[in-house]
C-alpha cells in the first residue's frame, strides 16, 4: 500500500433529483467492479424501499472504489447526497468529508436552484467544484446553452465541462479520468494524533450504531481504544472497513480516506455526526469543525388512531429516531385525538417519509395533523415565545405582536413562466429582492413567509412551470404579521388538531376552502355532519356532509354467514383508519385537508 | 337450552347455471356436457352427505327444505322425487313441510312444473331479477321479461300456491320509476312471496372486477322507500329486509336462518348450523367444488368449527336483527345458550342510541336501525 496520500480522492455529487445522480453512481461501481453483475440492481446505493420508489436518495452513504489509470491505482471515495431541499443539511456534511465534488447538471434541463445552494456550499468548503453535463443522449440536450448557463448561474467555468449520459455510459470513462486530474488529493498525516470527523451514524440491529467517518490525520485500527469528542466516552473499535458499497472489513483507516467504524455504541447519539473521533491516549487532540445543527422547520402531530397503540407508537419513535438524528419529538395531547406526539420535521418530504415508515415498519395507523411553522409570540409583558402548535395559540388580546418566520427563497425558472412564478410569489405574500436575467433562465429572489412555503409551494411552483422552476430556501428571521388562528367545528364542537394560524386577509377564503375541502373527505356517516371554520367565536365558513339514509346489505345467502361476517370486518377495519371525534369518524386525510386547498 | 326446542331446516344446493351471472358470487358453475350421468351422481351424493349429518338432526323432525343453486330446476323432476322420497325414509317430515325449489325462467316447460309439484315441491322461487330486458341483459341473465312471465304462468297453472318472485332495485341506469314497474308487473300476478332485494358488488364475480356504474346512494335510497311504500299499499308486509309477502305466506325456511335456528346443509359448498352437544353451535360446510364433492372418498366436509361464546351475539343479531319484528327476548338465550345479561348494557347503548326498541318483551331493531343494521353488527363484533 501507498504510504502517501497521492492516489486518494475523496468526492461528491450535487444533483437535482432526476438530473442522474444515482445512474452515474451505478456506473462508477459497475466500472470500477466494486459489485459483480449479479449484485448489480439498479440505484444500489439508495438501500431503503421508500428511497428506491421514491428514487431519492435520504441518508448519506459511502463508496470506495479502485479505478486505474496510466497502471496506476487510485482510491476513490464516493460520499452520496441527498439531493431534496430538506436534506440540504446532509449535504453538508458529505461535502465536509470530501476534496472534490461533482456538479451535475441534466443538459436538457439546465441549472436548478437546489444545486446552485449545495455548490456554493462546496465552494465555501474549499472544494474543487467540476461541472459534468449529463443526459446528452436526449434529444432535447444542449450541452452548449447548459454550460453557459452553469457560467452565468453559478459563477464556475464550465467551457470545459466533460459531457457524457450515465444511462448509455458515454464519456464516463472521461469522467472517472478528470476525477484523477481536477480533484485535489487528501492532505493529511498518518501519523500524527488522530483526527476523524464523524459524517453520519446509523444503527443496525445487528451490529449497533455504525459510523461513517473521514479520517483526517492520524490511523485508526481495530481495536483501537477511541475517544468520542462530545461525548468524552471511550470505545473500543471492533471493527473498522470501507463500502465497496458491500461492507468490507480492512482493519484500517489511515489519514485521508473515508470508511466505517463500529465501536459496540449503543445510540447514535453517542457518536453524533460532526463529531470528532481521536484516540483515548490523544485526547487533547483538537476537535475538528463539524457542522452546525439545523432545527426542525415543520411540525405537526401524529396521533395512533387507537390509543392503544400509544406504547408501541412511542416505541417505534424511539427505534426510528436512532436513525435520523433530525427528528424530534414530544409527547402532546389532545382533546380530540388523545396522546400523541408532537414532531419536529426538516420539511413536508421527511415528514411524509417518517409518517410512512412509521406505517409501513412499524404498522402503525396515524393521524398527521395539518404541518406548521414555528410563531414567535410577544405577550403583553414583553416576554418572547415560540409555538409550533396552533391550538397553543394564546388569546390575541394576551399578545402584542405575532411573528412569523420568514425565508430567503431562491428561484431559478425559464423565462416562459416567469409571470406565473411572480403571480405565485405575490399570492403567498412574497416580497422580491432581486431578479436577474441569465440566459434563458431567471433567477428570482424573495422574502416568503416559511408557512407558505413549506406547505406544498414547491408542488405549486412545479405545476405552474411545467416542471421547471427550481427552488431553494433558508430561514432568514422572524417579522410582525396579522395572523389569526383560524379553529374547525364538527357537529359545533371545537376540534383543536384541527386548528391553523393563517393569515388574517387570507383566512375567509381559507376557511371556505377548508369546509368545503373537508367535506368531500369526509364519508357520510348515520346523520349530518356540520363543518365549520370560525375565528373566535365568528364562524365564517360552514359546509355539510348529509346523513347517509340506509347501510344495509340486501341478502344472506343459503345460510352462509361467512361473507356477510368478512364484509363487516372490511367495513369495521375501514373505519379503524378513521379517528372518531365526538360520535363522528373523521378519516385520517381531513386532518390534512389544508394542504389539498393549495393543490386545487 | 333443549336442542329440541329448536327447529331444524335442510339446505341442499345445486351447483349448476346454464350460465354464470356477472354479479353473482354463489357456488355455481356452468352446466357440464354430461349432466343427466352428473345428475344421478349427485343426487346419490346428495343422500350420503345427509346420512353423514344426520346424527346432528338429533331425532328432530324436519321444518323446512329448501333446493337452491345455482338452478335446481336444472334437474329433473325424477330426481327430485328420489331425493326427497329417500330422506324422508331418514327422518320426519313435518305436515305442510314447506319444501322450496329455485327456478330460472329460460328453457323451462309447463309440465316440468307440473312435475316438480307432483315430486313434493311445494312453493317455488322465481329469479325474475327484473321485468325490463335491457336490465336483464346487463345483469347477464340468459331470459327475457317474456320468458319470465311465461315461467310464472307455468307455476300459477301448475297450481303451485306458495311462488316467489325474486327482483333486484339498484341496476345500473335503472330509474325510480322502472323500479316501482317490475313491483307493479310482479304483483300483477299475486305471487304470494316476494324477494326484493339491492344489486350489490360482491368480491370474486366479474360485477366486482369491472364494477357497472350504479345508482347513487340517495337514489337507492328513494327506490327502497317508493318501493316499499308501493308493496305495503299492495298489501304486502315486509317481515325481513328483503322479504315480502302476502299475510301468513311468509317462508318458513329463510325465518327459520333469520330466527338462528339450526339447519343441515348438503351440497357442494352448503353451509350447516348444528346446535351440538353442551348447546355449543357449530358451522360446518362442504367441498366447493361440484367434481371435488362429488368425488370426494371420505367426507363431504370441507371445514368445520365451533362458534366462540364471544362470537354467539354477533351470529344471533346478524341474523334476528333482520327481522322487522325481531325475536321474542326469550330466544336469545334459548338459542345461543347465554344469559341475556351478558348483552344487556350493549342493549341498552343500542336503545339509547335509537337503534332498537326497549327490549322486555322483543329484541327488535327500530325502522332507524334496521336501515343502518351493518352499523349496528359493528358493535356486535367481538
Amino acid at each position: 500500500m501507498n504510504d502517501t496520500l497521492e492516489h486518494i480522492r475523496n468526492f461528491s455529487i450535487i444533483a437535482h433529483i432526476d438530473h442522474g445522480k444515482s445512474t452515474l453512481a451505478d456506473r462508477f461501481i459497475q466500472i470500477c467492479g466494486g459489485l459483480t453483475a449479479r449484485e448489480m440492481q439498479n440505484q444500489v446505493l439508495d438501500s431503503m424501499d421508500i428511497e428506491r420508489e421514491r428514487g431519492i436518495t435520504i441518508k448519506a452513504q459511502s463508496v470506495t472504489l479502485n479505478y486505474t489509470l496510466h497502471d496506476k491505482t487510485y482510491q476513490l471515495n464516493f460520499i452520496d447526497t441527498p439531493g431534496h431541499v430538506d436534506f440540504s443539511y446532509e449535504v453538508s456534511r458529505s461535502l465536509s468529508a470530501c476534496e472534490g465534488a461533482l456538479l451535475v447538471v441534466d443538459a436538457g434541463q439546465g441549472v436548478e436552484a437546489q444545486s446552485v445552494a449545495n455548490c456554493y456550499t462546496a465552494i465555501d468548503e474549499g472544494l474543487e467544484v467540476m461541472p459534468i453535463l449529463n443526459k446528452i443522449d436526449l434529444p432535447q440536450a444542449d450541452p452548449d446553452r447548459v454550460a453557459q448557463e452553469i457560467e452565468d448561474i453559478i459563477g464556475i467555468e464550465a467551457t470545459d465541462a466533460i459531457r457524457c449520459s450515465a444511462k448509455t455510459g458515454q464519456g464516463i470513462d472521461s469522467v472517472l479520468e478528470q476525477i484523477i486530474k481536477q480533484i485535489p488529493p487528501p492532505v493529511g498525516d498518518p501519523t500524527a494524533p488522530l483526527q476523524a470527523l464523524i459524517i453520519d451514524s446509523w444503527f443496525d440491529n445487528y451490529l449497533g450504531v455504525i459510523s461513517l467517518v473521514r479520517v483526517k490525520h492520524g490511523t485508526l485500527q481495530k481495536q483501537d481504544k477511541i475517544l468520542i469528542k462530545s461525548t468524552n466516552e471511550i470505545h473500543t473499535v471492533d471493527d473498522i472497513g470501507i463500502f465497496t458499497p458491500k461492507r468490507v472489513v480492512t482493519g484500517l483507516l489511515k489519514a485521508g480516506e473515508v470508511g466505517y467504524i463500529i465501536a459496540s455504541i449503543k445510540n447514535i447519539h453517542g457518536a453524533p455526526v460532526g463529531d470528532t473521533i481521536t484516540h483515548a491516549k490523544t485526547k487533547d487532540a483538537p476537535t475538528l469543525p463539524g457542522f452546525k445543527r439545523i432545527k426542525p422547520q415543520v411540525y405537526s402531530g401524529l396521533f395512533p388512531v387507537s390509543s392503544e397503540d400509544f406504547e408501541s407508537f412511542r416505541e417505534a419513535l424511539e427505534k426510528l429516531s436512532l436513525n435520523d438524528a433530525s427528528l424530534i419529538y414530544e409527547p402532546e395531547s389532545s382533546d380530540a385525538l388523545g396522546f400523541g406526539f408532537r414532531c419536529g420535521f426538516l420539511g413536508m418530504l421527511h415528514m411524509e417519509i417518517i409518517q410512512e415508515r412509521l406505517e409501513r415498519e412499524y404498522n402503525l395507523n396515524l393521524i398527521t395533523t395539518a404541518p406548521t411553522v414555528i410563531y414567535e409570540l410577544v405577550t403583553q409583558s414583553g416576554d418572547i415565545q415560540h409555538i409550533d402548535n396552533p391550538s397553543k395559540l394564546p388569546e390575541i388580546s394576551q399578545l402584542t405582536e405575532i411573528r412569523e418566520p420568514i425565508v430567503e427563497t431562491n428561484i431559478l425558472v425559464p423565462q416562459d413562466y416567469l409571470g406565473n412564478v411572480i403571480t405565485l410569489c405575490v399570492e403567498k405574500r412574497g416580497v422580491q429582492k432581486k431578479m436577474n436575467f441569465v440566459g434563458k433562465q431567471v433567477s428570482l429572489q424573495y422574502d416568503l413567509p416559511m408557512g407558505e412555503v413549506v406547505l406544498d409551494f414547491f408542488g405549486r411552483l412545479k405545476s405552474i412551470s411545467r416542471g421547471f422552476a427550481s427552488l431553494d430556501y433558508a430561514f432568514s428571521h422572524f417579522e410582525a404579521a396579522r395572523m389569526v388562528k383560524l379553529d374547525i367545528l364538527i357537529n359545533n364542537i371545537k376540534v383543536d388538531a384541527l386548528a391553523l394560524i393563517v393569515h388574517r386577509d387570507y383566512s375567509q377564503s381559507k376557511g371556505r376552502a377548508i369546509v368545503e375541502t373537508m367535506k368531500d373527505i369526509i364519508p357520510r356517516q348515520m346523520f349530518d355532519v356540520a363543518i365549520q371554520a370560525a375565528l373566535g367565536s365568528q364562524i365564517i365558513a360552514r359546509s355539510t356532509v348529509k346523513a347517509l339514509r340506509k347501510n344495509v346489505t340486501a341478502k344472506c345467502y343459503g345460510g352462509d354467514v361467512s361473507r356477510k361476517r368478512k364484509l363487516l370486518e372490511k367495513q369495521k377495519k375501514g373505519k379503524k383508519r378513521m379517528k372518531q371525534v365526538g360520535n363522528v369518524e373523521i378519516p385520517q386525510a381531513a386532518f390534512l385537508a389544508v394542504l389539498r386547498i393549495d393543490q386545487s | 337450552m333443549l336442542i329440541a326446542r329448536i327447529p331444524l331446516s335442510l339446505y341442499i344446493h345445486i351447483p349448476w347455471c346454464v350460465k354464470k351471472c356477472p354479479y353473482c358470487d354463489f357456488n355455481s358453475h356452468r352446466q357440464p356436457e354430461n349432466f343427466d350421468a352428473l345428475e344421478v351422481v349427485y343426487i346419490d351424493k346428495l343422500i350420503e352427505d345427509f346420512i353423514q349429518d344426520l346424527p346432528f338432526a338429533a331425532n328432530r323432525t324436519l321444518h323446512s327444505i329448501f333446493i337452491g343453486g345455482g338452478t335446481p330446476s336444472l334437474f329433473s323432476p325424477k330426481s327430485f322425487e328420489r331425493l326427497l322420497s329417500t330422506l324422508s325414509k331418514h327422518i320426519h317430515f313435518n305436515a305442510d313441510l314447506e319444501i322450496t325449489l329455485e327456478a330460472n325462467p329460460g328453457a323451462i316447460e309447463h309440465q316440468k312444473f307440473l312435475d316438480f309439484r307432483i315430486a313434493g315441491i311445494n312453493r317455488l322461487s322465481i329469479g325474475v331479477q327484473s321485468f325490463q330486458n335491457s336490465h336483464l341483459k346487463k345483469l347477464g341473465r340468459i331470459h327475457t321479461q317474456e320468458e319470465a312471465r311465461l315461467a310464472i304462468t307455468f307455476a300459477k297453472s301448475a297450481e303451485f300456491k306458495e311462488i316467489n318472485l325474486d327482483l333486484m332495485y339498484g341496476l345500473p341506469n335503472q330509474t325510480v320509476c322502472e323500479v316501482l314497474r317490475d313491483l307493479t308487473a310482479a304483483m300483477d300476478y299475486s305471487p304470494s312471496h316476494i324477494s326484493w332485494y339491492q344489486l350489490t358488488l360482491e368480491p370474486n364475480t366479474v360485477f366486482y372486477k369491472r364494477p357497472p356504474i350504479l345508482p347513487y346512494d340517495d337514489l337507492i335510497a328513494d327506490m327502497q322507500q317508493q318501493g316499499s311504500y308501493l308493496l305495503t299499499q299492495s298489501h304486502f308486509q315486509q317481515y325481513e329486509i328483503s322479504a315480502w309477502s302476502q299475510p301468513g305466506y311468509e317462508s318458513q325456511h329463510n325465518l327459520n336462518y333469520w330466527q338462528f335456528g339450526d339447519y343441515i346443509g348438503i351440497g357442494a359448498g352448503a353451509h350447516g348450523k348444528y346446535t351440538i352437544a353442551d348447546s355449543r353451535i357449530m358451522r360446518r360446510w362442504k367441498v366447493r367444488m361440484p367434481n371435488a364433492y362429488i368425488n370426494s372418498d371420505m367426507s363431504t366436509i370441507a371445514q368445520e368449527k365451533q362458534l366462540l361464546i364471544e362470537e354467539l351475539p354477533l351470529e344471533f343479531f346478524m341474523n334476528t336483527l333482520r327481522l322487522k319484528q325481531g325475536v321474542p327476548t326469550a330466544s336469545f338465550q334459548q338459542y345461543t345458550n347465554l344469559p341475556l345479561s351478558k348483552i344487556t348494557s350493549q342493549l341498552d347503548r343500542m336503545v339509547q342510541k335509537g337503534w332498537m326498541h326497549p327490549y322486555q318483551d322483543c329484541l327488535q331493531p327500530t325502522s332507524f336501525g334496521q336501515l343502518f343494521l351493518n352499523d349496528i353488527l359493528e358493535e356486535w363484533m367481538p
